[in-house]
């Protein structure tokens, strides 16, 4: 019998030990995931922001974010929804788009185990798990920041014209003739364009479970009082030259801002910031932050983030989604980072929101963001609801531009918008 | 030859001058507004010239986009777009221009209704066929598909079919060439100008395609440099400072590449080929 | 020998042609396919492929019958018209000039010319809305100099005009962007192919007696029919599928979109806003026979020539 050479023994010692090696130590070994994150601008900086906390509280999940273009983002996502394939493991929506997304059944009800998200439904500001629910009431997703409406003014500008902030926000009927006193003492417009009147003035009203545009059974709504009533406040203000017809992001808008020429701005409580950074640095401290008129409360904007059912990393991805928005300390850092409003009540309670904002002379602008959230009521979005939109607004330029009667003006709309949402 | 009127020369030096001016202007700003920081590009009146945050607004953009990566995408995909079109679209155009052939009429046709139809909707079915074959987050799948385009094509059919007289083929292939030899030695070298603009509106319109690849690609290191650009727009906040300097070295290969062809498109030498 | 050579001529041409089409094969003829069948359906792309609902024609109904697409082809063949036919009328002296006249500076004024065509979207975005801006644009502000010079000041508008906001003015603006685009490429095609004509017909024909005005148009525009051919054939299929000026320059959200919304933007809304692809597809469809015909006609106009006398027959 040939015993085994002792270099045949050396080669298969060799082979045996790190092959035993990988097999023994399963436990150990450190496989690292990767969490794809698909967003867009300024949301991505969000998360970015985020990496380093993440990875001490995750080191075995690595974080891939991968951004585009806000309406190439929400292509992407549709294309990748369309066909199943190349989905990410979190999705990032943004407000318009949360609706078709919902309906689209493509993303996990978070509602369900192992999520079980209508857990922490008290830990949010109320109105954003009714606008991430379908109408079939799956939560498709969680939200992460929020756009509280506020009225943004220049205390200058209607001090000068004798105008209070009372004045300004007691109801419409005021805020206009507010805009006539501004025009005439200091030739400034009162808004940037009538048709942010004619768009917000349309909530009025509004409670907790009422769709804007259509009712709970898909019903049109857009030939009520309510709408009549908003197109007709936005054509006052047209016709009584109360808006400079500036179209937002626009040169003529920052101008406008920068040399005081128009009055108010009515947006979400996140243009502070643009207005500090960039929009008219010059006027810090001119600025204030009041409730929108006539009692409204209602909201610009919001970001959500989902997980598509077709994900690789559900477990993973759900970790991150808490992280970015259950965590206290997440949201708040997005706020210091981005300037957006958090999601979560948690952060509302936070000495941040005591701090004086400079741009806006040193008002405490923050407690009132947080109680103008807990107020917005809870409207239910619908997936036509961006197809109402471009019709209404459509119908409006036709009404202050063209002089088409407002009656007419809704009827037409009413049945486009019929004809469109007919499926 | 007669020298034409000085006054009707002055006029027409005057509206091209004034023309030429007009035509300058935006892509003169975009370098002016790459030099400023956002605040300023939105003044009023905007600025005229060149600011000092040129070196501020690279940084930013660097810091925000793997740029050197993306401009070496497109540049990539740009080239072998441009090199593979140069090639078959010539070899297409004179096949169709010179050589009668069963169908000939019905396949033109087909090349021209392929151009017909608006590419963004097929964004959903190209992507089927992408993952199908495994392409996604690759740059074949965005220069393959275009390797043969149906506008190169006509181009070439077009320009062939007026410059190249029959009699040139004729005596080369009475001479014993080959087919393909004919086109390669004895065409080719005459189709200076053409290729010099099918190079130039190939390279051009693959890089400035951002369709393409906002469906092929996955990671922000695989973009072509003008989808990274817009995956630097957000709705409110853009950094236009930094986006007008990418903007800006964006276009700079282009205009590299239309000086290289414009030597071979204004050269006016060429016109002795038409004759035997 | 003969049986030989015969053969490869009768191949050749196929295999030449064959790239195109093995390409066309793999990556177009299946988008196509999905776009015929996808209009037969009611679609919401996020839903998921299983998703899909026979409507049978109904979306072409649908979509003949609707007014934003009545006003969206009124648009689409209003840009086409105005921004074309300037761009061609206009391409075609210039490059006759510059070949013409321009020996050193060619190369530069062609590039000026040229530059339109390289600045990228957003730059085109940003800078005509700051120069078409109502208050601050550089276009107001010489129009308001203007006023100032007697004769022609009279007809100067009063106050500054709102290019971008307004829709009597949006359009004009809009289709003068498309032109300024488009203008310099015209320019390129046509000298590209005015090289290709031999001087000495110049020559012969000055000696001759004729002049330029007669050289141009008995020598020069029969021999850049086939050009011509190429260059309104593009201009047509590029300005029926107009989607990219209107779009970067008026923002979708605002009220004026309306007047500037082309067939190609109407079917981008129908596809992303209202997840309805199937109708997209539809339009798609239809706007594929309008422009079909319309080459069709051009093609009558001046196809005829392509090859003339020098083409193989």
């Amino acid at each position: 019998m040939e015993t085994v050479p002792m270099s045949m023994k050396l080669v298969t010692l060799a082979l045996l030990v790190p092959l035993s090696a990988t097999l023994l130590a399963p436990a150990q070994a450190q496989q690292k995931t990767t969490l794809t994150v698909a967003t867009f601008p300024d949301l991505d900086r969000a998360a970015k922001a985020a990496v380093p906390a993440w990875n001490k509280q995750y080191p075995n999940v690595e974080l891939k974010i991968v951004s585009l273009q806000y309406a190439d983002h929400h292509t992407a996502m549709t294309t990748a929804l369309a066909t199943g394939s190349g989905l990410p493991d979190v999705m990032a929506l943004d407000l318009r788009f949360i609706g078709k997304f919902a309906e689209s059944g493509g993303l996990e009800d978070l509602a369900k185990s192992p999520f079980n998200g209508l857990a922490l439904r008290e830990q949010f500001v109320r109105y954003t798990y009714t606008q991430a629910t379908s109408s079939t009431g799956a939560l498709a997703a969680m939200p992460t920041d929020i756009g509280p409406g506020t009225l943004l003014y220049r205390k200058d500008i209607i001090d000068k014209a004798g105008v209070t902030e009372a004045d300004l926000t007691k109801d419409w009927a005021s805020y206009i003739a507010a805009g006539k006193k501004i025009k005439a003492a200091t030739g400034a417009y009162l808004l940037a364009d009538a048709a942010d009147l004619r768009d917000i003035a349309l909530r009025a009203g509004l409670n907790d479970g009422e769709g804007i545009y259509f009712d709970a059974k898909g019903q049109v709504l857009v030939d009520s009082p309510r709408f009549v009533r908003a197109f007709e406040l936005g054509r006052e203000a047209r016709q009584a030259g109360l808006d400079a017809k500036a179209t937002s992001w626009t040169n003529e808008w920052a101008a406008g801002f920068k040399q005081g020429r128009i009055a108010t701005q009515m947006m979400g409580a996140w243009l502070t910031g643009h207005l500090k950074n960039w929009l008219a640095p010059d006027t810090a401290g001119k600025w204030r932050s009041a409730n929108l008129p006539g009692g409204l409360y209602g909201s610009y904007g919001g970001s959500f983030y989902a997980i598509p059912k077709k994900a690789a990393h559900k477990p993973e991805a759900w970790d991150f989604i808490r992280f970015m928005t259950a965590n206290k300390e997440t949201q708040l850092n997005s706020l210091r980072v981005l300037d957006t409003f958090p999601a979560l009540i948690a952060a509302h309670q936070d000495a941040l929101m005591d701090e004086p904002i400079a741009f806006l002379g040193g008002q405490k602008a923050r407690l009132l963001w947080r109680d103008i959230a807990a107020k917005v009521p809870a409207i239910p979005v619908s997936k036509y609801d961006a197809v109402a939109t471009d019709i209404i607004r459509d119908e409006f330029e036709k009404v202050v531009a063209e002089g088409k009667d407002i009656k007419t003006a809704l009827a037409d709309a009413k049945s486009l918008i019929e004809r469109r949402a007919r499926r | 030859m007669r020298r034409a009127d000085t006054p009707s020369t002055a006029m027409a030096w005057l509206l091209v001058g004034a023309g030429a001016l007009l035509l300058i202007a935006p892509f003169y700003f975009t370098f002016v507004f790459a030099t400023h920081p956002r605040t300023e590009i939105f003044n009023s009146p905007p600025p005229a010239w060149f600011g000092t945050s040129a070196l501020s607004n690279f940084d930013l953009l660097l810091e925000r986009l793997p740029f050197w990566r993306n401009l070496g995408m497109s540049l990539y995909v740009a080239s072998m777009t441009t090199a593979l079109n140069l090639l078959l679209c010539s070899l297409a155009g004179y096949a169709f221009a010179t050589y009668e052939f069963r169908f000939k009429r019905e396949l033109f046709a087909v090349v021209l209704a392929s151009m017909m139809l608006p590419s963004f909707l097929n964004m959903i079915p190209s992507f089927m066929v992408m993952d199908f074959l495994g392409w996604i987050d690759q740059p074949r799948a965005l220069y393959i598909p275009a390797a043969a385009g149906a506008l190169g094509i006509f181009m070439m059919r077009q320009y062939i079919g007026s410059a190249i007289h029959r009699d040139l083929i004729d005596a080369a292939r009475m001479d014993g060439c080959g087919e393909f030899r004919i086109f390669w030695s004895v065409v080719l070298p005459l189709l200076g100008p053409a290729l010099g603009t099918l190079g130039l509106i190939t390279f051009i319109s693959s890089w400035n395609n951002f369709v393409a690849p906002l469906v092929v690609m996955r990671s922000a290191e695989n973009y072509t440099l003008p989808l990274a650009l817009r995956s630097m727009q957000s709705p409110n906040n853009t950094e236009w400072g930094a986006l007008m300097m990418g903007s800006a070295i964006a276009m700079l290969p282009l205009l590299i590449v239309f000086f290289f062809s414009a030597r071979r498109l204004v050269a006016g030498l060429t016109s002795g080929a038409v004759r035997g | 020998m003969k049986m030989r050579q015969l053969k490869a001529r009768d191949v050749a041409p196929y295999l030449f042609i064959a790239p195109f089409f093995v390409l066309f094969l793999v990556f177009g003829l299946f988008p196509l396919g999905f776009s015929i069948w996808l209009s037969l359906h009611q679609w919401d792309p996020a839903t998921g492929l299983a998703a899909m609902r026979r409507v049978g024609v109904e979306n072409y109904w649908y979509a003949l019958t609707d007014p934003w697409f009545h006003k969206s082809l009124y648009n689409t063949l209003w840009f086409a018209l105005v921004s074309g036919l300037p761009q061609h009328l206009l391409a075609l002296p210039l490059a006759y000039f510059i070949n013409r006249r321009l020996k050193r500076s060619r190369n530069a004024v062609v590039g000026a010319y040229f530059l339109p065509y390289i600045t990228s979207s957003v730059a085109i975005a940003l800078i005509f809305s700051t120069l078409l801006s109502k208050d601050y644009g550089v276009i107001n502000a010489v129009l308001a100099e203007l006023t100032r010079v007697p004769l022609l000041g009279t007809l100067m508008p009063a106050e500054s005009i709102d290019w971008l906001g307004r829709a009597a003015y949006t359009k004009p603006a809009v289709a003068f962007v498309v032109f300024w685009r488009f203008l310099g490429w015209n320019v390129v095609l046509y000298l590209s192919a005015l090289q290709v004509i031999d001087k000495d017909l110049f020559e012969a024909a000055t000696l001759d007696g004729a002049g330029e005005w007669q050289q141009f148009r008995y020598i020069t525009l029969p021999l850049l029919k086939p050009m011509m051919f190429f260059a309104v054939t593009l201009t047509i299929i590029g300005n029926l599928q107009l989607f990219e000026e209107p779009f970067i320059l008026v923002d979708i959200e605002k009220g004026v979109s309306q007047s500037v919304m082309t067939t190609a933007i109407f079917m981008y809304r129908l596809a992303f806003s209202d997840g309805d692809f199937g109708t997209a597809s539809a339009v798609s469809w239809l706007l594929f026979i309008v422009i079909a015909v319309l080459t069709w006609l051009n093609s009558r106009l001046f196809g005829r020539q392509v090859g003339g006398e020098h083409a193989a027959r």
